[in-house]
C-alpha cells in the first residue's frame, strides 16, 4: 500500500514504514537505547531525504525516552540542576547543528555529511563497545573502571555551582560543553546521544551512576524535542504521515522488545549491540564509497 | 531445644526499603528483640543494574548501589546495636523486592517473623503488605507482624 509522504515528497509502502518502526522499536526496547541511530540510517537507505530522516530519528528517540524519564523522575533519580545545565548546553549545540544543517542543505552536501558523521561516530562507538564486551566475556565479568578522583584542569574553571543531588561542586562549563556536543550530534544525526552522554557524565563530570540515567534521559527528551521543533520550523522537515506510521509500529515494537530484553541480559546482548552499531556504520560507509547509480545529483534551487 | 535458647535464636526480619515507615518497623523489631529475646535481621533488596550501553557503566552502577546499601545498613546496624545490644544480620540481595523476600524466607529457616510497617494515609499499606496479605499470602512461610505507621515511641514501648 503506497502512501505519499507530503514533506519527503515521495511515495513509500505504508506497511514497510510500520515495519521499520516496529523493528527499531523492538531493538531499542531490547537493548534499552533510544533507537535514533537505527531509524535515521534505515530511512536514508529507503531514499528519504536526510533532513526528514534526521528529524524523524530525533522524534523517535523523544518517544522512546519520555516514558523512561518519567519513571526515573518519580523515583527521584533526576538531578534537575545538572539537567538544566546540560539542556542549556544542548539547546545551544542543537541550534548550531540546525544552522549547520541548513547551510549544508543549501550547499547540497547534507547527505554526505550526515553519512560521514554516522561512520565516524558509530564506527568508534561500535568498536569500543565490541572491545569492551569481548574483554568482559573473556573475563566473565566486567570490572568497573576507576573514576577520575584526582583533581585535574577541569576543576580550576570558574562559575562553580553546587549540584546537590549529584554531590558535586564544579564549574558549569564542562557540563555545558558536554551538553552542547550531544546537542550538535542530535541535530545532525537524529540521535539522542545517550551512548556518549552517559559515559561523559560519569567519567568526565563525576556524576553518581544512580542519577546519571534519569538526568541523561531528561537532557535527551528536552534536546530531541527542541531538534524536532526546530527542524519543523526552520527546515520544514517533519513529515507527519511518516512520523505517525513509524510511531504506530514503534510503540508496539518497544513493548515487545522490552519484554524480551528482561530475559536476555548481560554481555552477549551488549556484544550484539556493538555488532549492530558497527554494521550500521559499515553500511553507511559502503554507501559513501560505492559508485552511485546517478553520478550527478541535482541540488535544490 | 530449651525455650530460652530458642528465644535467643529467633530472628525478626525487617525489610529496609526507602519508605519513611521502615523506621517504625525497625524500632518495633528492636524493642521486641530486646524485651523478649531474639535477633534482628535487615534485608535490603537492590534494583538490578539493567541493560546499559556500556559494560563499565553497568558494573560501576552495580558497585555504587552496593556501596550505598552497605553504608545504609551499617548505619541502621548501629541503631539496632544501640537498642538491643546485639549485632543484626545484614542481608543484601538483588532483584525484585517481593520475590527476593519470599525466596529468603524459604531459604533461611532461622527467620521466625517478618516485621513490616503500614504506610500512613489513604494510599493503602504499601506494595509489600498488599502483596503478602493478598495474592502472595500462600507463599509466606513465617508469621508476619504489621506495625501501624502512626505509633509514637511510648506506644511502641507499650505494645512490645
Amino acid at each position: 500500500m503506497q502512501v505519499y509522504l507530503p514533506i519527503a515528497e515521495m511515495s513509500v509502502d505504508a506497511f514497510l514504514l510500520v515495519g521499520i518502526g516496529f523493528g527499531v522499536g523492538w531493538l531499542s526496547g531490547l537493548f534499552g537505547v533510544g533507537g535514533g541511530f537505527l531509524l535515521t540510517p534505515a530511512l536514508l537507505l529507503l531514499g528519504i531525504p536526510a533532513p526528514v530522516a534526521v528529524a524523524s530519528g530525533a522524534n523517535q528517540v523523544l518517544g522512546a525516552s519520555t516514558s523512561g524519564m518519567i519513571a526515573q523522575s518519580r523515583r527521584g533519580n533526576v538531578d534537575w540542576v545538572m539537567g538544566a545545565v546540560l539542556v542549556a548546553g544542548g539547546l545551544v549545540g542543537s541550534v548550531i547543528g540546525i544552522q549547520l544543517f541548513a547551510f549544508l542543505r543549501g550547499a547540497g552536501l547534507v547527505d554526505a555529511v550526515v553519512s560521514i558523521f554516522y561512520v565516524v561516530v558509530l564506527g568508534s562507538v561500535g568498536s569500543l563497545m565490541m572491545m569492551e564486551s569481548l574483554r568482559a566475556i573473556m573475563r566473565r565479568r566486567a570490572e568497573a573502571p576507576a573514576r577520575l578522583h584526582q583533581h585535574f584542569w577541569m576543576h580550576g574553571l570558574p562559575f562553580k555551582i553546587r549540584f546537590r543531588k549529584s554531590r558535586l561542586f564544579i564549574s558549569v562549563i564542562p557540563p555545558l560543553l558536554v551538553g552542547a556536543g550531544i546537542g550538535l550530534l542530535s541535530a545532525i544525526m537524529g540521535v539522542g546521544g545517550g551512548f556518549m552522554l552517559v559515559p561523559a557524565m560519569i567519567y568526565l563530570l563525576g556524576i553518581p551512576t544512580a542519577v546519571v540515567i534519569g538526568t541523561s534521559l531528561f537532557q535527551v527528551v528536552c534536546v530531541t524535542s527542541a531538534v524536532t521543533i526546530m527542524s519543523a520550523w526552520q527546515l520544514g522537515s517533519v513529515d507527519i504521515v511518516l512520523t505517525l506510521l513509524l510511531l504506530g509500529g514503534g510503540v508496539a515494537g518497544a513493548q515487545f522488545g522490552a519484554q524480551m530484553g528482561g530475559r536476555l541480559r548481560g554481555e552477549e546482548t551488549r556484544a550484539l549491540l556493538g555488532l549492530l552499531v558497527l554494521s550500521v556504520a559499515a553500511m553507511l560507509f559502503w554507501g559513501l564509497i560505492d559508485t552511485p547509480e546517478r553520478v550527478f545529483n541535482m541540488g535544490p534551487g | 531445644m530449651p525455650e530460652a535458647e530458642a528465644r535467643r535464636n529467633r530472628v525478626f526480619l525487617v525489610v529496609v526499603d526507602d519508605s519513611a515507615e521502615r523506621a517504625v518497623a525497625l524500632k518495633y523489631a528492636c524493642l521486641r528483640a530486646k524485651k523478649s529475646g531474639g535477633r534482628v535481621a535487615l534485608l535490603r533488596v537492590l534494583e538490578p543494574a539493567g541493560q546499559t550501553e556500556w559494560a563499565g557503566v553497568g558494573a560501576l552502577l552495580a558497585q555504587e548501589r552496593r556501596e550505598q546499601a552497605e553504608q545504609l545498613l551499617s548505619g541502621l546496624a548501629a541503631q539496632v546495636n544501640e537498642i538491643t545490644g546485639g549485632v543484626p544480620l545484614l542481608i543484601i540481595r538483588e532483584g525484585d523486592p517481593r520475590e527476593e523476600l519470599l525466596k529468603l524466607l524459604a531459604e533461611e529457616k532461622t527467620i521466625s517473623i517478618l516485621v513490616l510497617a503500614a504506610a500512613p494515609g489513604n494510599g493503602g499499606p504499601g506494595p509489600l503488605i498488599a502483596a503478602l496479605t493478598g495474592r502472595y499470602a500462600t507463599r509466606m512461610r513465617v508469621p508476619m507482624t504489621i506495625v501501624p505507621a502512626g505509633l509514637s515511641a511510648e506506644e511502641l514501648d507499650r505494645v512490645t
